[in-house]
């Protein structure tokens, strides 16, 4: 009695592993913390195996990735809200002190890449998650609206909001190096 | 290409900051530019932001992945609630070995051994099959309908023929089989499954210590229960969740079986 093959194929477990760090970048944006982005990575993993018949195969597996771990991200937000957890809420951003220091240098001092992180942990999360994917990531607007599911008007006034709010945050002057908790 | 002379708006300011500009708009920024002062020290304003914020983020791409997120990417079925506590980090750690192997990792030698984990050939024997007997999904890479083209693969790669027993009489199909990256030497695996569901492996290779045969050994592994024997050139291992006494039967007929097919081949 022969077995039935399943019908989906497995995902390309290389460009998986490749795709890793950048995921937990991302994730890390999105949480705010180490820790929680990997649960979140780990997270979105499963689901894109359990989702993998989603993936055309040769297309960007990258943007597909991103694309299922901001909906897991959105579920777990929205089972937070229904259950009442501890999670903050607001507009700005949550968590953002326990992101590491980075470690590189170049033109611009350590003191002022911590600036600059903690102040894009205070922006909105959706403006934070716009900002990651089109200046880091470098994916083009019609990309991230179609990974976030908005149109790129959508994607293009959160672009704007965000990066106003780090310029306007920069000519205050606002932030001190002392204020920043460094957590693994 | 046909200009498009319209003033410079916000979000042509943004795009062409983000390289995203359409080209027909690029000779009116160009020019715009030139013109107007207070634009351009805001788009050097927006690319001094886009350099520290890659200056701030890019560093995260270096570190290395932790292991349990590289062990996710090899699909494996949750670990089910009840299953023994080792199996949870085994699986893991099974799971990035065979990536490890496969993908010459970082340049290290991933090995069971480094990692801690227990490394009596049994352990591994139940490890491996519960990696994959308990895979609902994927459990073998060739399918029982192809079994010629399975045993010419692995008898291939292992650099001697291997086949795999028929076991229909004591209820149990095979499903297919795939080969294993062993920590030493590739394993040749067949999973087998009777109506109950239930299934077995036969982990085949090439022994560690040539010439030095073992007779018929139990094992049980967190109920995992392993029959193995070594012979010459040979090591098996017969891996289930079953009791003792038949996985015993089972592996005595595997064992007639293979006996069989060795005296009848042509030396």
């Amino acid at each position: 009695m022969a077995q039935t093959p399943p019908a989906d194929p497995p995902l390309p477990q290389p460009d998986l592993v490749a795709a890793i760090p950048r995921l937990r970048r991302y994730a890390r944006v999105l949480t705010g913390d180490s820790s929680r982005a990997d649960d979140l990575v780990q997270e979105a993993l499963a689901r894109a195996w359990e989702k993998r018949r989603l993936w055309a195969a040769g297309s960007d597996l990258r943007a597909w990735l991103f694309t299922v771990m901001h909906n897991v991200f959105v579920n777990q937000r929205a089972l937070a809200r229904h259950e009442k957890l501890h999670v903050s809420l607001d507009a700005e951003g949550e968590g953002h002190e326990a992101w590491q220091i980075p470690v590189r240098a170049t033109q611009y001092t350590r003191v002022e890449l911590m600036e600059l992180m903690q102040h894009v942990g205070r922006l909105p999360v959706d403006q934070r998650e716009v900002l990651l994917l089109a200046v880091i990531e470098e994916l083009r607007y019609e990309e991230i609206a179609a990974v976030l599911g908005i149109p790129v008007g959508t994607v293009m006034s959160r672009l704007s909001r965000a990066r106003e709010k780090l310029r306007a945050a920069f000519a205050d002057g606002a932030g001190t190096a002392a204020s920043l908790k460094i957590v693994k | 290409m046909p200009l498009n002379p319209l003033p410079i708006t916000d979000a042509d300011v943004h795009a062409y900051v983000d390289g995203q500009l359409a080209p027909e708009r690029a000779p009116v920024m160009e020019e715009a530019l030139a013109r107007d002062a207070a634009l351009a020290a805001r788009v050097a304003e927006l690319q001094k932001q886009n350099a520290s914020l890659r200056d701030a983020f890019d560093p995260w791409l270096a570190e290395a992945p932790p292991q349990r997120l590289v062990a996710a990417t090899a699909g494996v079925a949750p670990v089910r609630r009840g299953a023994p506590r080792w199996l949870g980090f085994a699986l893991a750690t099974a799971a990035t070995l065979v990536v490890g192997v496969a993908m010459g990792w970082y340049g290290r030698e991933l090995s069971l051994q480094n990692e801690g984990t227990p490394t009596t050939f049994t352990r591994q024997a139940a490890l491996v099959h519960a990696l994959y007997a308990g895979d609902a999904n994927r459990p073998v890479e060739i399918w029982a309908a192809e079994e010629q083209r399975l045993v010419r693969w692995l008898s291939r790669r292992l650099g001697f023929p291997v086949r795999a027993p028929e076991l229909n009489s004591l209820g149990f199909a095979l499903v297919g089989g795939r080969l294993v990256a062993g920590n030493e030497m590739p394993t040749a695996l067949f999973v087998y499954e009777n109506p109950e569901k239930q299934r077995l492996t036969l982990q085949v290779r090439k022994p560690t210590n040539p010439g030095h045969e073992v007779a018929f050994r139990y094992a049980l592994e967190d109920g995992v229960g392993v029959y193995y024997w070594v012979e010459e050139n040979c090591m098996y291992a017969l891996s289930g969740n079953l009791d003792r006494a038949q996985l015993l039967a089972i592996g005595r007929v595997v064992y007639g079986q293979l006996a069989a097919l060795e005296a009848a081949a042509p030396k």
